[in-house]
């Protein structure tokens, strides 16, 4: 379940209050955090500052009536954490090794074929090929989630999801494990509601991926 | 009512001509054990058995893992030799045929004759080996086949014949431990239940299971198969090369289920028809028991085409037209989730057929969740649409030890040389790319022993927090570090 409010709706204990109550833990309100048919959605940042598993949580709601795809470029991506984010292990397809002179051609056919799709970008991919991917999901109602460790062009991601920071909790010094951590994401594009945001998601782990509402957004 | 002939080879998977006879031997796939000769179940093995136990119970026996191609090519002379007698043989896998025989009782004067006819054929040109069974329905005909041993079985009442049997004749195993819990234990027992009361409980499995044991005609629906939903293709360019043949034979066999489910039927028997440049025309009939899958379909037009290209009297000069034609379809569809959009499932089901071909099947995969210590361990990877391998690690176990959750997103295939700097024994810097950044915090060292019988190296296992995320490292005993997974 993914859970969300904007940081300028909701103070952080009025949204714990929310997310407490069980009953409405498992309504869906309207969220920024997830994908519409025939949008593209960029995640761009560092490898460890937790997109992966936010893009992976992204296609939950979709697998659970079709398919979903990953489009995995070195055969790094790990199937555990797409479980335990609430993707059915059956209902996951991953497309691994991928070459870069094969990536448009791998994402052609899935836009066509499966409803949601998360891709890695290969570094060096260009701009044109992108709009190609982003005009083709817009025709075909697919969801699309693009993993970038640089910048998108502009024009490309519905949704812009850019990693500020991450921190763990759980581990002090030789003690403990690794238990949850907090990703500070800027927001921005017309998914934003044209509007650049600074949103705190907790991660503890579990398949419930909750929105802070303490970090104030900023008006364009 | 048709009468069907059984033509069965105990093992043909062994029947080559380097496997030693003089040794016991079986063949092996995805683990288990398809087929033992002879010394090799004295020995205890039996067919559907772990690998791993039949290599304990006799292990110096000769090892050989399923090749189907090689058995399809080796066993296409065995069909032509029966479509010389009889035509429309239909193969449910290598060794194992069905042949309608009603039309041919009455070409040849009788039942018997057509069976000695066959009998004397094959063994003048394969030797001994070949079972031979003849009854009203298939199931019959093939436990009547399991039973002549020493001349063919010819069943005049299939009802009474099988009542008698065993259970354990019957192809799915969970049914029948569940009727043997309920006391039921032949299949006499089982069709004097109403078939109702079983449907109602059991389902279609049970339903199945009591049609068969009955000895009633299968589930077969009689309705017309309409011409469009046959899949073909004609090719400019005759096709040569056998992967050229396969890519074409997935293809086809994703349109023709795609038009098959759409009307809401599976086949249960289906006709590959190819031409040849030559202008010669080829024809093989496959059937199975259970209504075939386009995974099913596009392996069994593979091996057919494969044999057909390969072979003397095939068709050498190359394919100009490839079809599919079901024969007989089960109404019997697949089971689908209670919110699965079955558009968007075919259609993703298509989109991965032709990834395949695009980046090669090892490469479009699923997995499944297995036991094991480190993230790697616990995913059992398997290329998409084949059935589920057997898990490496099972997954009840405790496995203490393993690295808690929440679960790294990125596990690279082996561990990554990390440069780690250590101050008074605790992590303080890692190299990431080409800077050095500060360690924030860290958990463990857990020791995890290697299985050293397997030259596996003990490691120390950390979780190490950085400005730049976390990493699931690994320290071995000589020092040298590694990046075993990230937490992205």
């Amino acid at each position: 379940m993914l859970t969300t409010s904007f940081g300028d709706v909701l103070d952080r204990r009025a949204l714990d209050d929310i997310i407490g109550d069980t009953a409405l833990r498992v309504l869906k309100p309207a969220n920024i955090l997830c994908v519409e048919p025939g949008r593209v959605v960029g995640l761009v940042g560092e490898t460890g500052t937790g997109l992966t598993r936010l893009g992976m949580h992204m296609l939950t709601e979709v697998s659970q009536q079709a398919p979903v795809a990953i489009v995995d470029l070195n055969g790094w991506i790990s199937p555990l954490a797409a479980w335990e984010v609430g993707i059915a292990p059956e209902r996951l397809v991953m497309i691994r090794e991928v070459a870069r002179d094969q990536w448009a051609d791998v994402m052609g056919v899935l836009l066509r074929g499966v409803p949601a799709v998360y891709a890695e970008v290969p570094p060096g991919i260009s701009g044109q090929v992108l709009r190609r991917i982003t005009s083709s999901a817009r025709k075909l109602k697919t969801s699309v989630v693009l993993r970038s460790i640089t910048e998108l062009p502009s024009g490309v991601a519905h949704l812009m999801i850019s990693s500020q920071g991450v921190v763990w909790t759980g581990a002090e010094a030789g003690y403990g494990y690794l238990s949850a951590r907090d990703l500070l994401v800027g927001v921005n594009g017309r998914g934003a509601g044209g509007r650049n945001q600074t949103l705190e998601v907790e991660d503890d782990g579990t398949d419930t991926l909750r929105m802070v509402g303490r970090v104030g957004a900023s008006s364009r | 009512m048709g009468r069907i002939l059984c033509v069965w080879w105990d093992a043909w998977a062994l029947r080559r001509a380097d496997i030693p006879s003089a040794e016991a031997s079986f063949a092996v796939a995805k683990g288990k054990v398809i087929a033992v000769n002879e010394l090799a179940r004295e020995g205890g093995l039996f067919r559907g058995m772990q690998r791993r136990a039949a290599e304990s119970l006799v292990p110096n026996a000769h090892v050989i893992e399923h090749d189907p191609v090689g058995d399809t090519r080796r066993f296409e002379p065995v069909v032509q030799l029966i479509e010389d007698v009889v035509p429309r043989v239909q193969i449910v896998e290598p060794g194992l045929v069905f042949v309608p025989i009603t039309g041919a009782i009455d070409y040849y004067g009788g039942e018997q004759q057509v069976v000695d006819l066959l009998v004397g054929n094959i063994e003048q040109a394969f030797g001994g080996g070949a079972r031979f069974g003849v009854a009203d329905q298939p199931f019959a005909a093939r436990c009547a086949a399991a039973l002549a041993i020493e001349r063919p079985i010819i069943v005049s009442d299939d009802a009474k014949f099988l009542a008698s049997r065993d259970l354990s004749v019957l192809p799915n195993p969970d049914i029948v431990d569940t009727f043997r819990w309920l006391g039921i234990d032949t299949l006499g027992a089982l069709a004097a239940l109403p078939r109702a009361a079983v449907a109602s409980r059991f389902g279609n499995t049970g339903l199945d299971a009591h049609l068969l044991a009955s000895g009633d005609p299968q589930a077969v629906s009689p309705r017309i198969i309409p011409e469009d939903l046959v899949a073909g293709k004609v090719f400019e360019e005759p096709l040569l090369l056998v992967q050229q043949v396969e890519f074409v034979a997935r293809e086809l066999a994703s349109e023709l289920m795609t038009g098959l489910r759409a009307v809401g039927v599976a086949p249960r028997v289906i006709v590959i028809q190819v031409e040849s440049a030559a202008g010669s025309l080829r024809e093989r009939t496959w059937r199975s028991t259970d209504p075939l899958t386009q995974v099913a379909i596009g392996e069994r037009v593979g091996w057919q085409m494969r044999t057909w290209l390969e072979s003397k009297e095939g068709v050498g000069s190359g394919i100009v037209s490839l079809k599919l034609l079901p024969l007989e379809v089960s109404g019997e569809g697949r089971q689908l989730g209670f919110l699965e959009d079955t558009a968007a499932v075919q259609q993703a089901e298509q989109a991965f057929t032709r990834l395949q071909s695009v980046v090669g099947p090892d490469n479009v995969v699923t997995a499944r969740r297995q036991g094991g210590r480190t993230p790697a361990e616990q995913v059992r990877w398997q290329p998409w649409g084949e059935e589920d391998a057997e898990l490496e690690r099972a997954t009840i176990a405790p496995w203490p030890g393993r690295t808690p959750g929440p679960a790294p997103s990125l596990v690279p295939p082996s561990p990554v040389p990390l440069a780690v700097e250590w101050d008074g024994g605790m992590p303080s810097r890692v190299r990431l790319r080409s800077r050095w950044v500060e360690v924030l915090n860290w958990a463990g060292p857990w020791r995890r022993v290697g299985r050293w019988w397997k030259e596996e190296e003990a490691v120390d296992e950390y979780q190490i927090v950085t400005s730049a995320g976390a990493i699931l490292c690994h320290v071995r005993r000589d020092g040298a570090t590694f990046m075993a997974a990230l937490y992205d």
